[in-house]
């Protein structure tokens, strides 16, 4: 692989390291999958009274990293800020891989995963779950066809030393940045109402429908589910950043961070105060339907999720690091984004859950759950599968902008 | 309280769909479960699953305490928000007004399960088939299909599973079982497009009323308070 990688430094301690870990992981959830092919969903804790669960959870939570990330590639491609362009072909990339770790996550929970493809094939254009399953599909194709573009011309200059990447450019002979980044800017384009309304929004419309809810019910879901992918996105790859250069003793590029910390910020407290209004409204209804929901994430078994993963780690830690001055150190900012991307996940547990609890009529059996170990080793191992995508891909493909020979978007576009 | 807001029976062709509706009388249902107990014998539903509960409550406060017995089968809406979300239109409203489930489509995503009202649907883990004697060998007809002999796996394992009205019942021109097995007779089945029947004239008592009917799913179980 070194043959390939020219740009990494990674210290090969390191790299074993990871790839051990990763294949750890690997090796406990697929055993993990094992089980659960052979038992069906009875390897899980889902009932029939809370039928979505941890699997679900993480599928949102990774469309979310998908949704978000490609977002902020299109910030840099489509409106011109180039300042995060160290970052924009990882945004493809880690927007791609998201989106294929989402899709694994619920062929995973599917009763019937033989039956994966017959989305493809049977739509009930009622059902807001048909149309996601389609835009995904579209959504990945954008995506590799972006990323594509997006690393063509490195692809080209490698050509002559390795044969790999003269297969990745598939037949392409001249690098041509200007022509590239014409159709990034168009695939670019067409993918911002894609992510936005098809993708992320779309997900939250599965919720947002289902009347027999409380809080999942009501027009803020799809937009929450927007300012949450940005912040969740924005957050992964100021942390992959890092951690990117660091595992590669590379310098990083403090202002960068710090500008990614500022956009962090900005999505942070539009979502605060989205999340200020979710609970307000319903709260203030009085609606037992909903208050039952409140009820059981603030004080129900699990409400540590939500006051300390959720709101401290998640909201209110990163919050507070981004809008003092402690954002004007790069460590701080990663920190605060590293928060982020681990308080998401407890977002994502009480969007799904929560409002799976309370009894539908009384007399009904109020739900209980909490993921088995077989359900928390496939999530490790699919989340890892993820990782190793994104790590083999991020070592083969010219990911950093810098091998272009100097020289910025800006120069080619002009 | 409006009574039952049937849609208006169209005056067209002599051979008209019956509107199957199911009446339920809280007055004289004494909270036996033989209707439980009759369904799960009737279509043969492994431990864990039940088409059919009766959600049994105590309302009030001590010692003004009243008991209530709601049997709650599937509700047969007429906009069943099961079916509208389900994506690959594998539960659909049937031409006699029942909501099927085509067990050999459904891909098990449980997301019907999550937007029905009632909590009607069960999913089939596949769980503690073994405790049912022969369950091997008998066959459930589902909607009226015949699916073979239950084999581990197969359908309608991994599915999504409801009452079903006891459809093979009614296509052999008998009554839903737990209809016919309930001891108070607090059960009534028939059309309420025939105006004559025992199910319209109840359905037009003052007492009539439909579980959360505020959402608009039109169903077509009728309690009678």
């Amino acid at each position: 692989m070194t043959a390939l990688t020219p740009s990494t430094g990674a210290r090969p301690v390191t790299r074993t390291l990871w790839y051990l870990v990763l294949a750890l992981l690997l090796g406990a959830g697929g055993y993990a999958i094992i089980l659960r092919m052979i038992g069906g969903l009875s390897t899980t804790n889902l009932t029939s009274t809370t039928p979505w669960g941890a699997w679900v959870a993480f599928y949102i939570y990774f469309v979310g990293l998908s949704a978000g990330a490609f977002l902020l590639s299109s910030l840099i491609y489509v409106f011109g800020m180039t300042r995060f362009e160290k970052v924009g072909r990882m945004a493809l990339l880690a927007a791609l891989v998201s989106m294929i770790v989402a899709l694994v996550f619920i062929g995973l929970d599917l009763g019937r995963m033989d039956r994966a493809l017959t989305p493809m094939i049977r739509f009930n254009w009622l059902s807001p779950l048909a149309w996601e399953v389609r835009f995904y599909v579209i959504y990945i194709a954008l995506l590799a066809v972006e990323l594509w573009f997006s690393v063509r011309a490195d692809l080209v200059r490698r050509s002559a030393t390795s044969k790999l990447a003269k297969f990745l450019a598939f037949g392409t002979k001249v690098a041509d940045e200007a022509k590239d980044h014409h159709w990034l800017q168009i695939l670019g384009t067409i993918g911002i109402p894609i992510a936005i309304f098809g993708v992320h929004g779309g997900t939250g419309t599965i919720f947002a429908v289902v009347k027999a809810r409380g809080l999942w019910f009501g027009p803020l879901a799809p937009i929450v589910f927007i300012v949450s992918a940005l912040v969740s996105g924005t957050a992964l790859l100021t942390l992959f950043y890092v951690i990117r250069q660091k595992a590669r003793r590379m310098e990083v590029d403090g202002a960068m961070v710090s500008e990614l910390g500022k956009l962090l910020a900005g999505f942070l407290v539009v979502d605060l105060g989205l999340v200020f209004y979710e609970f307000l409204i319903p709260a203030l209804s009085m609606n037992p339907h909903e208050a039952e929901v409140i009820h059981t994430m603030t004080s129900g078994p699990y409400s540590w999720s939500f006051w300390f993963l959720q709101l401290a780690i998640g909201m209110i830690a990163p919050a507070i690091i981004l809008l003092t001055r402690l954002r004007n150190s790069w460590v701080m900012t990663t920190l605060a984004a590293a928060m982020v991307v681990i308080g998401i996940v407890g977002v994502r547990f009480n969007i799904v859950v929560p409002a799976l609890i309370p009894p539908l009529l009384p007399g009904l059996p109020r739900g209980q759950y909490f993921p088995t170990w077989i359900e928390w080793l496939s999530s490790g191992g699919v989340i890892a599968m993820g990782l190793l995508l994104f790590s083999i891909a991020a070592e083969i493909l010219p990911l950093d902008w810098t091998e272009r020979n100097g020289g910025t978007l800006d120069d080619h576009a002009a | 309280m409006t009574a039952v807001s049937s849609p208006a029976p169209k005056e067209t062709s002599a051979k008209k769909e019956p509107h199957w509706v199911m009446v339920i009388d809280l007055q004289k249902c004494i909270g036996c479960d033989t209707c439980t107990v009759s369904c799960k014998a009737e279509n043969r539903t492994p431990p864990g699953i039940s088409y059919n509960v009766v959600m049994e409550m105590e309302i009030g406060e001590f010692p003004n305490t009243q008991k209530v017995n709601i049997p709650r089968p599937c509700m047969q809406c007429d906009n069943p928000a099961c079916v509208a979300v389900c994506p690959v239109g594998a539960t659909f409203k049937g031409e006699n007004g029942i909501v099927d489930i085509d067990h050999d489509v459904c891909i098990g995503c449980r997301y019907c399960i999550a937007a029905c009202p009632y909590g009607a649907r069960s999913f089939d883990f596949g769980e503690n088939y073994a405790e049912m004697i022969d369950y091997e060998q008998v066959q459930a007809p589902e909607y009226g299909v015949e699916h073979g002999p239950r084999t581990k796996g197969a359908a309608p394992i991994g599915t999504v599973r409801k009452c079903t009205f006891c459809f093979h019942r009614i296509n052999r021109g008998e009554e839903p079982a737990c209809v016919e097995t309930c001891i108070g007779d607090a059960r009534y089945f028939g059309d309420l497009n025939d105006p004559d029947s025992v199910v319209a004239k109840l359905a037009a008592s003052p007492r009539a009323f439909r579980l959360k009917e505020e959402l608009g799913t039109e169903p077509r179980v009728i309690y009678l308070k």
